[in-house]
């Protein structure tokens, strides 16, 4: 569960067989950023509780169910988009990605096509903008930013031909889908979980296991490194073609969230998801992942998604007007950009 | 032709000198000259404007000032050329500053909640404190990106977001969430008068221009970033003051995004905070690219920075002559984008000359840290 691959600096003491040995390994330098979130949430929700706990109390199964219902889509993005940033990428494509989805979904339904060949075709137009970045990226040499700003502006170019009207999703079995759910708890407490919460969690377990348990997910933390893949070489990874991988993986993700964002606001217009690409890269900072790439924890993101929501939620609790979000997200994310750099000076030094 | 082929002589210093023996064939010289293509790309496209439509090349001279389409082209290249001009230096350090467009954004709202508040905003006094303002709020954002970057030594790319994430709520706290609007004339003069017959944004970011010429090709200034885009450390040995130089980049940059932001926001004179100079900071980055400046950091040019900002407002004022739906314009964009990257890419040419079957993912290229 650490990050594997490490440049050659005096590594912290590691197997140490004293009984602390465990206990020490969670102090090396690497999670400190994790600390740092988890932190932050528990921070959080302490002052939301203080400040509106009252009689009904401010942290319960219904304010998690919430955060997780508002904010699936943004999870499912935030998760694809740590792939990519563990290699030391960036995806700027998926907001615009989960507008075309919810555009063509709007567009397809009423012409009469089957429900699931519209939500597969929509996972894999996500699909195709990412395996575009990656063949950019990946053969051309074309830095991540750029490669994926040209695709934003593909995927929005194309939305504005689709569609400039905001367009109503009004299929009876769509519907259905995003109406689904368990209900559980009584009166004013209620809380539910409903299909979008279930497939967020899901691609995030996947992504956990993927990036952890398994040889290519290794190989992402070792291409992040960024030593020309030598590393990973010495210790029997091939580079090959992960960096297009990951983008593909990106872009999927992005499909998904588009049908989730679908299912959350019934509708698609050509200008939703303006700067959720900022969001999900927000969220992966802020879980802990490092932007230089080769080092990041997945389920850190999905802390990082909830700190997101919860900003948002005490924000809207305190009265502020909405714009408070953005500056106090831009704090947010200028605290863990320097913890970041911190980390990495005292981890050279 | 266009205005540009004047403004070409601040790079004159830059351009290698023409050797003693005459070199072999004019022509090799003058296709290998890297802006060729992209003068070649704005006349293709200004002389099919022109077939299109007959009245796109008039420009009329009416109560002394010149109006037509080709000056309108020169007025919306303003914004972005000022924008580029700032965004080329901080490229040409190998970094990046997504934040212009936010700054845009602050410099306005700024300005404009300043005359609100005054006294007499149609005095010139007033107009121009409330520029320098604004100037001076783009000034700070700058001193910030700088810090992070240089200091810090964040990467550009995450720095200038922070600012870009966080400047539009700011500017929407200076305006309490309106779209304030004042009226003023002298500040609206900046964005739609004319200084002897020329509009006044077009004086404007020339000026700038030859300013920022000045300051980089006239000095050492120039070679020194390249020099730090090329390789920092290296510079840095040698005796190359990278994190000032670095830092002052950044200011430059901001600067720019202030009086542009201002230029931009004169004549309507409301600042809209959620819309002011939203995407601006892609069509920055679009007009260096397409100057053939690379985006790695390294040799930058100005002339070509000139250049693709005109491209850029003669392909949005293009679209409207052949009757494209507008809303496309983002994808002609993209396109562009991905042609001229693909076009500069070295993997192509080796592709190209080594065939497609040697098509192998090479190692990864260093990651700047």
């Amino acid at each position: 569960m650490t990050t594997t691959v490490q440049p050659p600096a005096p590594a912290p003491v590691r197997a140490s067989r004293t009984r602390l040995g465990g206990l020490r390994r969670y102090l090396a330098p690497e999670y400190l950023p994790i600390a740092g979130t988890v932190l932050t949430l528990v921070l959080m929700l302490v002052v939301g509780e203080v400040r509106y706990g009252g009689a009904r109390g401010f942290v319960s199964p219904k304010l998690f169910s919430n955060l997780l219902q508002d904010n699936a889509y943004l999870l499912v993005l935030a998760v694809g988009m740590t792939f990519v940033v563990i290699t030391g990428g960036i995806d700027l494509s998926v907001g615009a990605v989960v507008a075309l989805v919810g555009l063509v979904i709007a567009t397809l339904l009423p012409l009469g096509v089957p429900l699931p060949v519209v939500l597969v075709l929509g996972v894999l137009i996500g699909t195709v903008f990412g395996l575009l970045i990656g063949v950019l990226v990946e053969y051309f040499d074309i830095q991540p930013f750029i490669a994926s700003l040209a695709a934003m502006f593909l995927a929005r170019g194309l939305c504005n031909v689709v569609s400039v009207q905001s367009l109503a999703i009004k299929d009876k079995g769509f519907g259905a889908l995003a109406g689904w759910s368990l209900k559980f708890g009584e009166g004013r407490d209620i809380w539910k979980i409903n299909l979008s919460m279930i497939v967020a969690v899901l691609v995030l377990a996947v992504a956990y296991v993927v990036l952890h348990h398994t040889r290519f997910g290794r190989t992402v933390y070792g291409v992040g490194v960024g030593d020309r893949g030598n590393a990973i070489q010495l210790v029997g990874l091939k580079a090959g073609r992960t960096r297009l991988w990951v983008y593909i993986i990106s872009g999927t993700c992005a499909g998904v969230a588009g049908i989730l964002f679908a299912f959350y606001t019934k509708s698609g217009f050509n200008l939703t998801g303006v700067g959720m690409e900022l969001d999900a890269i927000a969220a992966v900072v802020i879980g802990g992942t490092l932007l230089a790439g080769g080092g990041g924890f997945v389920l850190g993101t999905g802390v990082g998604v909830l700190v997101y929501g919860l900003i948002q939620v005490l924000i809207a609790r305190e009265g502020l007007d909405s714009w408070w979000t953005k500056v106090f997200i831009g704090v947010v994310l200028l605290v863990f950009v320097v913890l970041q750099r911190v980390i990495a000076v005292r981890r050279r030094a | 032709m266009t205005g540009p082929t004047v403004e070409l002589t601040p790079d004159r210093a830059s351009r290698p000198a023409p050797a003693a023996a005459p070199a072999p064939g004019l022509v090799r010289r003058i296709t290998h000259h890297q802006l060729f293509w992209p003068v070649v790309a704005l006349v293709a496209l200004v002389v099919l404007c022109g077939l299109k439509n007959p009245t796109f090349l008039t420009i009329e001279l009416r109560d002394g000032n010149l109006f037509g389409q080709l000056v309108d082209i020169a007025r919306m290249s303003a914004t972005p050329l000022l924008l580029a001009l700032g965004m080329a230096l901080v490229i040409a350090t190998g970094g990046i500053d997504l934040s212009v467009g936010a700054v845009m954004a602050i410099s306005l709202a700024v300005s404009l909640t300043y005359l609100d508040g005054a006294a007499n905003p149609a005095s010139v006094g007033t107009a121009a404190v409330a520029v320098l303002l604004g100037v001076a709020v783009a000034l700070l954002a700058g001193v910030f990106n700088g810090f992070m970057v240089s200091v810090l030594g964040i990467q550009p790319f995450i720095a200038t977001m922070i600012l870009m994430v966080a400047g539009r709520g700011i500017a929407m706290l200076i305006t309490q969430g309106q779209i304030t609007t004042v009226t003023s004339a002298p500040f609206k003069f900046l964005g739609s008068g004319f200084v002897l017959g020329v509009p006044t944004p077009v004086i404007v970011a020339l000026v700038m221009l030859v300013l920022v010429a000045v300051l980089v090709r006239r000095t050492a200034l120039g070679m020194l970033l390249e020099s730090i885009g090329i390789n920092r450390e290296a510079s840095r040995l040698a005796g190359v003051q990278s994190r000032n130089i670095t830092w002052l980049v950044y200011i430059v940059c901001a600067l720019l995004a202030g009086l542009a932001g201002i230029v931009y926001g004169a004549p309507t004179m409301a600042a809209d905070a959620n819309n002011i100079g939203l995407m601006k900071e892609m069509d920055a980055i679009m007009c260096v690219v397409l100057g053939g400046t690379a985006l790695a950091g390294g040799k930058f040019y100005l002339s070509g920075t000139v250049v693709g900002a005109l491209i850029l407002s003669t392909i949005e004022r293009a679209v409207v002559i052949f009757h494209v739906p507008s809303q496309i314009t983002p994808l002609f964009k993209a396109l562009v984008i991905i042609v001229v990257c693909v076009a500069q890419s070295p993997r192509l040419r080796e592709i190209l000359r080594d065939g497609l079957a040697r098509l192998r993912p090479r190692a990864l290229p260093e990651v700047a840290s």
